[in-house]
């Protein structure tokens, strides 16, 4: 019996190392391909894609949602931060497919047709970023006002025509002016997330 | 008979004018849509349906990809073509 489970430990042992083994050849060969302009397989796509969403729900469990996000002083100032921060990747109502929302990879959700994120996870996801997305983590740059204001304006989004859209985004304040009062501390600045 | 020569020229202009045209015009039509049946646009259309919710559109959209690959496997360059522009629109709705 004591021989048996020798046997066992050894074998594993012995079957990790040429586990091991192997994946270092893999990389070291360059096996795994990083061309943005070449997709994932299936499974390493629903690897990937599981890995994110699940980090994701985790870490945003824990963040408070204000009350106010469908007051629309935050949506129009949400508006102003989505056309100068996201519409470029995550494209806007009316807007044609941009050249960088053609080469990105994994591909930036076109957010005009909704998210399956909450909105904790989108203010996650924007304050903190994603890894091998492309996706930046604004929360070096923004206070977590201007960003909860971009999550209200998410909520906002799908409903959308392309002139309700621009409408909206006349109407917000100019995003370098909304920088600077951050910047001098005139915005209220709730807790940390 | 001038004039009669000077007709037939105009309708020969309108004609070649209009054979020229028509080519450009589809290709100018289909630019937005990068019809060109190659191995890069078939990655980015993947990667575009890989990005697409879950439902009939990506079902459907996944099937024309995989006969366009198939229509280009089999060296059927018009029908790759066909398809990716079907799982294209499918992208889109």
């Amino acid at each position: 019996m004591r021989s048996r489970r020798r046997w066992f430990f050894v074998a594993l042992a012995v079957g990790t190392l040429l586990a091991a083994i192997v994946a270092a050849s893999l990389v070291r060969m360059g096996s795994f391909n990083v061309a943005a302009d070449t997709p994932h397989s299936q499974p390493v796509f629903w690897l990937m894609n599981t890995v994110r969403e699940r980090s994701i729900a985790v870490r945003a469990a824990s963040v408070a949602v204000p009350s106010d996000l469908t007051d629309s002083k935050r949506i129009a100032s949400g508006a102003g931060q989505y056309a100068a921060m996201c519409s470029s990747c995550h494209l806007a109502p009316g807007m044609k497919r941009t050249e960088i929302a053609r080469g990105l990879y994994p591909r930036a959700p076109e957010l005009r047709r909704g998210s399956d994120l909450s909105p904790a996870e989108e203010f996650w996801v924007v304050k903190h970023g994603l890894k091998m997305t492309g996706m930046p983590a604004w929360g070096v740059t923004h206070d977590d006002e201007m960003l909860w204001d971009v999550v209200a304006f998410l909520q906002k989004l799908p409903e959308l025509s392309a002139d309700e859209y621009q409408a909206l985004v006349k109407s917000a304040p100019a995003h370098d002016d909304m920088m600077q009062d951050m910047e001098m501390g005139k915005r209220e600045a709730h807790g940390d997330h | 008979m001038r004039k009669f020569v000077f007709a037939k020229l105009v309708l020969v202009a309108f004609g070649l004018t209009a054979l020229v045209g028509t080519p450009l015009a589809m290709v100018a039509a289909h630019e937005g849509h990068k019809m060109e049946c190659n191995k890069t646009n078939i990655n980015a259309m993947n990667a575009d349906i890989q990005a697409m919710k879950d439902g009939e559109d990506k079902t459907t959209a996944m099937k024309e990809m995989q006969m366009a690959q198939d229509m280009m496997a089999k060296q059927d360059m018009k029908g790759c073509m066909a398809h990716m522009h079907d799982a294209m629109e499918a992208t889109e709705k």
